[in-house]
């Protein structure tokens, strides 16, 4: 395409390549964003389960100590999620469109759909995150 | 439409086609079955059990009624709110909270499979296709040697610890409390209260060979004076019946010694099960076979055919009075 025939739709070629770059670049990085709820729930996973295993079989780390640093972990990992949750909430933007499933492909629909994405994952790593944790809060012992 | 093939069966033919379900509900009964709890640790695991199925049948009977009130009974179209929170109440947060306080529960329950016991310990290791079982009585510095049959105290706390000789097995006495594996080179602990006396059985639930369907052993559970009494004939050394020496020259002279321990003899071996009293326990060969006089002599003279793969080859060449002979040896064994 050239520069005279855009100049004759009255569409300036490079603003527009920009601008669609620009939007590709915030997609891109969305859908990677979309993966670090649950990215967060594993590394939590392999946490819990290589330091108990340390504690547990191997004797490495004192007991109190590796329960009250897990809890911690664990309330770290669900305040991270909470976060992604709460920024892919926002870019659902569901409140202002009422749109829940964007069923249109168009740019606009990609972004929000992402956003939509993310927040159910950021919810089902939390349960995870929990669900992984709950023996700490309920056993003392390796037992 | 044709009618289906029930409607055309006489009454007693049809109450004919309900009998398997009683075989069903025969089934939950039995020396073998967690449904008849004869423990504390059992009742507890199917309180969990019922639980777990009566939350199943409700649920499946829920999903499959919206199923079909949705596609048969009430087929307008219903508000996009309503599907939403069906779908967001019943598919996304009834199950996280159910399947929570499952979780939760089943948590809370799990230390109790390792309670610490009222003094006895028994240490059991898994053999190809056996089970070598140690009594360590509170105290004791030297075990009671035993095989093939776990003896049980009623309305006492009983330790397990167990560990395999070179594969994984996995000891469970259903009737009695929940089931744990035993590694090779590894101990696990298990502990057990059984209420009610009685003989239940136990099965190796880990397949571990060509004769695993066949590692079985009888559990009995003894009020605590006699199993005390028990143990105490067990600790002593064999007292053959009288007139068996023909069966105990055969033992010695077919080598039999070299893999069998009878205490009290010159019999040391440690390959295979150990025999001292073998005659007063209620199976053979692991839950094998009964301890019939023609049994004794049939596991002898056929143990390939009875556990496939087992160590111990079959002894087909003694002659019929030997057989016997070497039987009633091992029977008097009490």
């Amino acid at each position: 395409m050239t520069a005279e025939n855009d100049t004759e739709h009255g569409q300036p070629a490079e603003p527009e390549k920009d601008r669609e770059l620009a939007e590709f670049a915030e997609e891109r990085e969305s859908l990677l964003r979309i993966t670090f709820a649950p990215l967060t729930w594993a590394l939590h996973f392999v946490l819990c389960y290589g330091t108990v295993s340390l504690a547990c079989i191997k004797g490495l780390i004192p007991l109190p100590y590796t329960r009250a640093g897990l809890i911690a972990a664990t309330g770290l990992a669900l305040a991270l999620i909470a976060l992604i949750g709460w920024r892919a909430f926002v870019q659902w933007d569901v409140r202002r469109t009422g749109d829940f499933t964007n069923p249109e492909g168009h740019a606009e629909h990609r972004h929000q759909f992402l956003g939509h994405a993310g927040f159910l994952l950021a919810i089902i790593s939390a349960i995870g995150v929990i669900y992984t944790g709950l023996p700490l809060f309920i056993l003392a012992s390796c037992k | 439409m044709p009618p289906a093939p029930c409607h055309r069966l006489s009454p007693p033919a049809r109450a004919l086609r309900a009998l398997p379900l009683l075989l069903i509900c025969a089934a939950c009964e039995g020396r073998q079955s967690a449904l008849d709890p004869a423990g504390e640790d059992a009742a507890v695991l199917l309180t969990l059990f019922t639980v777990m199925l009566i939350g199943a049948v409700i649920l499946w009977l829920a999903m499959n009624g919206m199923f079909y009130g949705f596609t048969r009974v009430h087929r307008s179209q219903i508000s996009k709110t309503t599907a939403n929170s069906i779908v967001i109440g019943g598919g996304i947060l009834l199950p996280t909270l159910l399947i929570g306080a499952l979780l939760g529960w089943g948590l809370s329950i799990l230390p109790d499979h390792q309670k610490p016991g009222d003094g006895l310990r028994i240490r059991v290791i898994g053999e190809q296709w056996w089970w070598r079982v140690e009594y360590w009585p509170e105290g004791a510095d030297t075990p009671v040697i035993s095989a093939n049959e776990i003896r049980l105290p009623a309305g006492q706390r009983t330790e397990f610890t167990l560990t395999s000789d070179r594969v994984i097995h996995s000891f469970w006495i259903p009737a009695l409390g929940g089931k744990m594996d035993m590694f090779p080179g590894r101990e696990t602990t298990l502990s057990l209260k059984p209420e009610k006396p009685g003989v239940y059985r136990g099965q190796c639930a880990e397949l571990c060979g060509a004769s695993h369907a066949w590692m079985a052993f009888e559990a009995v559970v003894m009020p605590p004076g006699e199993f005390d009494a028990w143990l105490e004939q067990e600790a002593a050394g064999a007292q053959p019946a009288e007139g068996t020496e023909e069966g105990r020259d055969i033992f010695f002279r077919e080598g039999c010694a070299a893999c069998h321990t009878i205490r009290g003899t010159q019999a040391q071996g440690q390959v295979g099960p150990d025999l001292t009293h073998v005659g007063s326990r209620h199976s053979l060969g692991a839950g094998r076979l009964g301890v019939t006089m023609e049994e004794f002599a049939a596991f002898v003279t056929h143990t390939e055919d009875l556990k496939p793969e087992v160590r111990m080859p079959a002894y087909d060449h003694l002659s019929e009075d030997e057989r016997a002979a070497l039987a009633a040896y091992l029977k008097g064994l009490e």
